[in-house]
């Protein structure tokens, strides 16, 4: 494939215009000069028979730091990194544009794909890259009087390089001028021909955001004119604390992107490093790791189940499945010690075998769960108030859908039976037989139905992993997996010495890149991974899917009311740490 | 006269007199509320309950709610307090207090002279007798008065229909 | 009819039971929505943790009783007022047992009416007051279902009025001595309590509070005992529509002799203060719009379709 299409765009830009490279993960990956780029784009979107419709993802990175070879490639100072995804060809292609400079420029490709408004901001925030032809090129994660750009090299990574935190009366005032919301600023109307417009802030203290998201909600009457998303509350620079940790140590970081995807995060790392560093997992371990997964799953399904009845105003579901989830819980505590954050995978397995009796509890709540499933369906999803609530609220078509980077069940309840587990197996998923549920209209209660479903699925999955754990190490013999085995030590000095350093200072994994996409519980989430062959990333990028579901609220909110808002936040499923990072 | 009739006459006139006096509009509406409330005393003290029921129901709790409602959203802030200051001079407003005083004057005369009947003559009139008179002598205005409503209520849903001006992007398409 | 009771006293003993019946509700209400929802409820002060009744009044009288500078003051501490003195001088009217109310008037469901269409003042004032968007949309969505609803109330009762033919509650009860209204009047019933549960605007009616989207709606702004009002009104409004459902659909105090009239009164009240709180355990909330053209669109040519039946059987007859 990567020939077929490196001949069609060679035949069509010219050779040197497209350059392959090589990447340990083995995506398609292509540099292009920066004249060409949006060309280039516009043809993969549009001019392809089999088009990359979906911009998955775009990052960057500050190469001017990485002493590595480069695969051969001249070294740029700044890099920047297109994701895009084909579904008829079921493959990513990387596209990488080099940017020299200390605060490079590059033209926007906003009007080709709308989702790329937000990571375009995102890459200035944090690179100081500036996009010529953005529509509102500003912070988005930072706050918008924050010095420097955090991901560049230069800027610090630790409070103590930092010197002091003090909050002058002056600042803080300069702070809480900074949040002032300004329509005019926004390009936002404050009157129509006959009436004005109210501006509601929701948030970032609001009952119905599920955590400190801020919405600016332009209305008239009760009807959304334009909303505006302001996001950033719960960044903490996971990216940036990445570089700093070791491979091993960013293990618990992760846990606390989608905080209730737990292990989840743990996998899309960990797959990532593995592939940089050639591990294969045994299959004990992958079913463990698979199982746990879906575990989660449901643990995160239940609690946006619960929630989003509430935001419709139902009291007392929430407590059923928090009961639920506690039940989830008591699983996993029993199997990881932990509870929300396990940070139970390590490098090439995970931590501990599973212990004895571990079957009896799982098989208990595969025999008790569906019976409560069955229950909820009852109260929640027949229920008419609740189907008046959320039936044709918020849709959005398949078509919206890529447009956007709607991955996860907000693209399945759209009908493409896309799940990445069957589409692009990893960890053994291919080992097991699970149906991937979809539903057609894409409309907030289409997307409760998907989940709905996936809860039953996923507990398919766990049966099977009950019934066919198989046998053997939960760790893998490499050398560089993490906690190394300690059998194999204590032979001569070298195994000691390559035991301690690895214990110490964490693996070596090779230089390279590579980047991980699983299904998780909202949709794609990946990890990037670049590595300059030291005992920390270069660099990590996480792609989480809330970010580009929360782009486009405004998209498909206009036209509604504030209730139908809160249907709309609620069927999206976001976790706030998952949008900011 | 009983108690009753000069606390609620007193409360009304005094409630009617801040209704004209007061800058702050909503401040009047409340005033006018409880002159309303005043008046509908006043009917029950003598022997027509179920005007006095009416009175709250449909002036107090229907008419004066939808008004509020409607100043509520205008969202009238300082400036039209200052210009209802302004056009309340005295020239504007002295010659037709004089009047009504004039009038309160004179009300109060007949009511306590000789020639207004006392409150042990008081008829109470209830709800059946006021439904066989309006229903028996006076169907022919209450039908009308019906009609009437009829097409106000026909009239007011023309006038109040609007286009949907913020449309959902589906709809937009479909008719630019 | 003749009370022999001095009306101090019942005046005295139905202000005291209303009184404590809203602020045993706190308790009521959150020990029966923990009931149905898995978990515990208060359970720590005092026996079944009844004290939290104390506490919670204790709570609400010692906190800072603000009033936010942007507010309309004098409107802001009038509000809260409204809805209590509205819902206290509706139960003037309710007959509790064979002579026992406090006015018997000839016209006592009119003042029910009334009273209860001036409640809506306390929403909309409270909500205009505040001077804060989110109070002032639960005050637009609160006026706007107060009037709609109210509407069909009216409707709604007066199948019953045509069956008993008064408006005073005390023979509206003994016109059910032979059955009870609930059997001939059933829409009218279910209307009234849809319409009940909307002037009370408790879940699935809370639209303008609806905390999920307005934060606490019109009284965003309200603490201490100003909040405590609404809340108590709440739950006054609660006891005084299931004491009017009682009397009217149910036969107020009629029931066997074995047990004194007051408890056949106070038990179906009880029964119907608990099914709120069922309802409000397990309904979601509509959307604003979708209430109102319920209202309109359902509720009322239903009450008129009831009214229309009634009359046309109550004629024959």
């Amino acid at each position: 494939m990567i020939p077929d299409l490196l001949a069609a765009l060679r035949s069509r830009f010219g050779n040197d215009i497209v350059e392959p490279e090589t990447t340990r993960d083995e995506t398609p990956t292509f540099w292009t000069p920066q004249g060409k780029v949006l060309d280039l784009l516009i043809y993969l979107k549009t001019g392809l028979s089999q088009p990359f419709s979906m911009m998955y993802d775009l990052t960057a990175h500050d190469m001017r730091a990485y002493k590595k070879d480069l695969n051969g490639h001249s070294r740029f100072d700044f890099q920047l990194v297109y994701h895009l995804f084909s579904f008829e060809r079921n493959a990513f292609l990387r596209l990488k544009v080099g940017l020299e400079g200390e605060y490079p420029s590059h033209p926007t490709a906003t009007h080709i794909w709308p989702s790329l408004n937000w990571y375009e901001r995102e890459v200035y925030d944090m690179f100081g890259i500036r996009f010529e032809g953005h529509p509102r090129l500003r912070r988005i994660l930072m706050p918008s009087n924050w010095e420097g750009h955090p991901l560049r090299k230069e800027h610090p990574a630790r409070a103590t390089e930092m010197g002091p935190f003090r909050l002058w009366d002056e600042k803080q005032d300069a702070e809480q001028k900074a949040l002032q919301f300004d329509p005019a600023e926004w390009g936002l109307q404050t009157q129509s021909e006959d009436s004005d417009f109210l501006f509601l802030n929701i948030g970032p203290q609001h009952p119905g955001t599920h955590g400190v998201l801020r919405v600016i909600l332009q209305l008239d009457g009760e009807e959304i004119v334009d909303a505006i998303p302001e996001i950033g509350f719960h960044h903490r620079g996971a990216e940036k604390m990445g570089e700093r940790q070791s491979w091993h140590t960013y293990i618990p970081y992760t846990d606390r992107i989608d905080y209730l995807g737990g292990v989840m995060n743990n996998l899309a790392y960990l797959l990532a490093v593995e592939k940089l560093a050639g591990i294969t997992v045994p299959p004990r371990a992958q079913t463990i790791r698979v199982m746990l997964c879906e575990l989660f799953r449901i643990a995160s399904h239940l609690v946006w189940y619960g929630t989003f009845a509430q935001d419709v105003g139902q009291l007392s579901p929430v407590f059923y499945m928090f009961t639920d989830r506690e039940k989830v819980f008591s699983i996993v505590e029993a199997i990881t010690g932990g509870r929300m954050h396990p940070n139970w995978f390590r490098i090439g397995g995970v931590a501990q075998d599973l212990p004895a009796g571990w079957d009896g509890l799982v098989r208990q709540f595969i025999e008790y769960f569906p019976r409560k499933l069955k229950e909820y369906d009852k109260m929640v999803m027949r229920n008419s108030i609740f189907k008046a609530r959320t039936k044709g609220i918020g849709i959005f078509t398949l078509q919206e859908a890529i447009e956007w980077g709607v991955t996860g069940p907000g693209l399945r309840a759209c009908g493409l039976e896309w799940d990445m587990r069957k589409k692009r197996p990893y960890s053994g998923y291919e080992n097991f037989d699970f149906e991937v549920p979809v539903a057609s209209h894409g409309d907030c209660y289409d997307r409760a139905v998907v989940r709905v479903e996936e809860m039953r699925q996923s507990l398919r999955i766990i049966d099977q992993c009950l019934k066919n754990m198989p046998e053997g190490p939960y760790k893998s013999s490499h050398p560089l997996t993490t906690p190394p085995i300690k059998k194999h030590t204590m032979q001569d000095i070298e195994t000691l010495i390559n035991h301690f350093l690895n214990v110490s200072w964490g693996p070596v994994i090779p230089p390279g890149e590579a980047m991980s996409c699983i299904e998780a519980t909202k949709g794609w989430n990946g990890y990037y991974l670049l590595s300059d062959g030291n005992t920390s990333p270069y660099r990590v990028r996480v792609r989480a899917p809330s970010f580009a579901h929360m782009q486009m609220l405004p998209y498909i909110s206009r036209g509604y009311t504030v209730a139908d808002l809160l249907s709309i936040l609620g069927a999206m499923d976001f976790v706030l740490a998952d949008v900011d990072r | 006269m009983n108690l009753a009739f000069n606390i609620a006459a007193v409360i009304a006139i005094v409630c009617t007199v801040m209704v004209v006096t007061r800058y702050n509009i909503m401040h009047a509406l409340l005033y006018l509320v409880t002159s309303f409330m005043a008046v509908a005393v006043i009917f029950f003290t003598y022997g027509a309950p179920f005007i006095a029921a009416l009175e709250l129901i449909v002036y107090a709790g229907a008419i004066m709610v939808l008004m509020v409602f409607v100043i509520m959203m205008l969202n009238l802030g300082g400036g039209s307090a200052a210009q209802e200051k302004q056009w309340l001079s005295l020239r504007v407003w002295v010659f037709p207090a004089i009047l009504s005083l004039i009038l309160l004057g004179e009300l109060i005369w007949l009511i306590y002279s000789e020639q207004y009947i006392g409150s042990e003559q008081i008829k109470v009139v209830d709800t059946k007798e006021v439904a066989v008179a309006l229903y028996g002598p006076y169907v022919v205005a209450v039908e009308l008065s019906a009609m009437l409503l009829m097409a106000g209520i026909v009239g007011a849903y023309h006038l109040g229909r609007q286009r949907k001006k913020i449309v959902h992007r589906f709809l937009e398409r479909s008719n630019p | 009819m003749e009370t022999a009771i001095n009306p101090w006293w019942i005046i005295g003993g139905v202000l005291f039971a209303v009184l404590n019946t809203a602020a045993g509700l706190i308790w009521v209400e959150r020990r029966m929505l923990a009931l149905w929802q898995d978990r515990y409820g208060p359970n720590r002060a005092g026996p079944f943790g009844l004290l939290i009744v104390l506490a919670d009044s204790i709570k609400m009288f010692f906190k800072e009783d603000w009033i936010p500078p942007f507010a309309d003051r004098l409107v802001f501490v009038f509000a809260p007022a409204i809805v209590v003195a509205t819902v206290l001088m509706s139960f003037t009217i309710i007959p509790v047992a064979p002579g026992v109310v406090v006015a018997d008037f000839n016209i006592g469901l009119l003042l029910f009416l009334a009273f209860s269409s001036l409640g809506a003042y306390s929403i909309m004032l409270g909500g205009w007051a505040s001077n804060n968007k989110y109070a002032l949309l639960g005050a637009m969505r609160g006026a706007a279902q107060m009037i709609t609803y109210e509407v069909f109330m009216g409707l709604s009762l007066m199948g019953v009025v045509l069956l008993s033919g008064s408006f005073n509650l005390t023979d509206i009860v003994l016109a059910q001595q032979d059955g009870w209204f609930i059997v001939p009047q059933f829409i009218g019933f279910f209307i009234f309590l849809v319409a009940g549960l909307a002037e009370t605007h408790r879940l699935p009616f809370d639209i303008p509070e609806s905390e999920s989207e307005l934060v606490a709606g019109f009284h965003t702004e309200y603490s201490g005992m100003k909040f405590g009002m609404f809340f108590i009104g709440e739950y006054m409004g609660v006891t005084l529509i299931s004491a009017l459902v009682t009397t009217l659909y149910f036969g107020g105090w009629l029931g066997p002799d074995f047990l004194p009239p007051i408890f056949w009164f106070l038990a179906k009240t009880f029964a119907f203060i608990c099914l709120f709180i069922l309802l409000r355990a397990s309904l979601p909330r509509p959307r604003y719009d979708q209430l109102v053209e319920y209202g309109w669109k359902f509720l009322l040519p239903l009450a008129l379709v009831n009214l229309l039946v009634t009359g046309a059987i109550r004629l024959m007859q």
